[in-house]
């Protein structure tokens, strides 16, 4: 079986209180603007949805691209609020309900850009970037000339570590990503005798596109290379 | 000038929608609520609903025409809230 070469054509990243002088592509404020998105709109967005939503506008300035958002924990915060009031008998927020959903960050995103191009939200139990990479390569093998990718995630509430979650770092990461042009990524076997990771989160993303560490994901015993 | 009532529901409004931007002095008490005017939309109509039945007490039919008619303006949901609102 023959696999669609991936391209890395360019990138942007969300990590708050970060600084690399030499990397514009690289936002560390805590709060980002949103800019992308009208106030009435933006006002209904977390953090990682302004963040987001500012990425996808840089990497899509014509809206004419296919968009995939991953998060593996989604809105927790929303979710969980919207559970407890359920708990205590409340009525739940309307517009919480509304935003809590998968596809809130799209969704938002897609009413204040105006793209109609299909929009996807997935979660993939740690596995989210690889998950990310299959879409990109299948919209690719069906004629898309570019695409992009999101991955962004927030702590998960301290009231819900009793799921033995994970520690989640806030941050967001956004790649245009093609078949020609760009860096190639290129995949391979986890090596056995490899130390052992975590499942990659947004910003194990972001260190690897900095170029300061490696990037694995443990749950598919892969491991990423970006041609320099 | 708005009544102490407006003005209570004008950071009501601004709260639970969490308008970012938006002062009290922006709200115009006599203009459109929804779609013109603040520029609201049909969840933030759900949401003021919900506000008004927890702070005031007060239960509105959702697709009925007499609820369209109070959260036209301010002023018509300050009149609603001073007729309706259980003390």
């Amino acid at each position: 079986m023959t696999s669609v070469p991936l391209t890395l054509q360019d990138w942007r990243v969300w990590w708050p209180g970060q600084t690399r002088p030499d990397e514009p592509r690289l936002t560390g404020e805590e709060n980002p603007a949103g800019k992308a998105v009208p106030a009435m709109l933006r006002r209904r967005l977390n953090l990682p949805g302004r963040a987001v939503s500012d990425m996808l506008d840089a990497l899509d300035p014509e809206a004419s691209r296919v968009l995939v958002h991953a998060s593996r924990h989604g809105d927790g915060e929303r979710t969980l609020q919207m559970l407890e009031a359920l708990t205590d008998g409340q009525p739940v927020s309307p517009a919480r309900f509304g935003l809590s959903v998968h596809n809130a960050i799209l969704g938002v995103h897609s009413i204040a850009s105006g793209n109609r191009r299909s929009q996807q939200a997935l979660a993939a139990s740690g596995s989210e970037l690889a998950a990310l990479f299959s879409e990109a390569r299948g919209y690719l093998a069906t004629g898309e000339r570019s695409i992009v990718v999101a991955f962004s995630d927030a702590p998960v509430p301290s009231r819900f570590r009793g799921a033995d979650t994970p520690e989640v770092e806030l941050a967001a990461v956004a790649m245009r990503l093609g078949s020609d042009t760009g860096q190639v990524i290129t995949d391979e076997p986890l090596a056995p005798t490899a130390a052992p990771c975590r499942a990659p989160q947004p910003v194990d993303v972001i260190r690897w596109l900095l170029g300061e560490a490696p990037l694995s994901c443990p749950a598919r015993r892969l491991s990423w290379r970006l041609a320099p | 000038m708005s009544t102490p009532l407006e003005h209570e529901l004008k950071q009501l409004i601004i709260e639970t929608l969490e308008l970012e931007d938006t002062t009290p002095e922006d709200i115009d008490p006599d203009a459109p609520l929804f779609v013109e005017g603040l520029g609201l939309d049909s969840i933030d109509a759900l949401e003021l609903g919900l506000a008004l039945q927890k702070t005031y007490g007060i239960q509105l039919e959702a697709e009925s025409e007499e609820t369209r008619r109070h959260f036209e303006s301010l002023r018509s949901l300050a009149a609603l809230v001073e007729a309706r609102r259980a003390d």
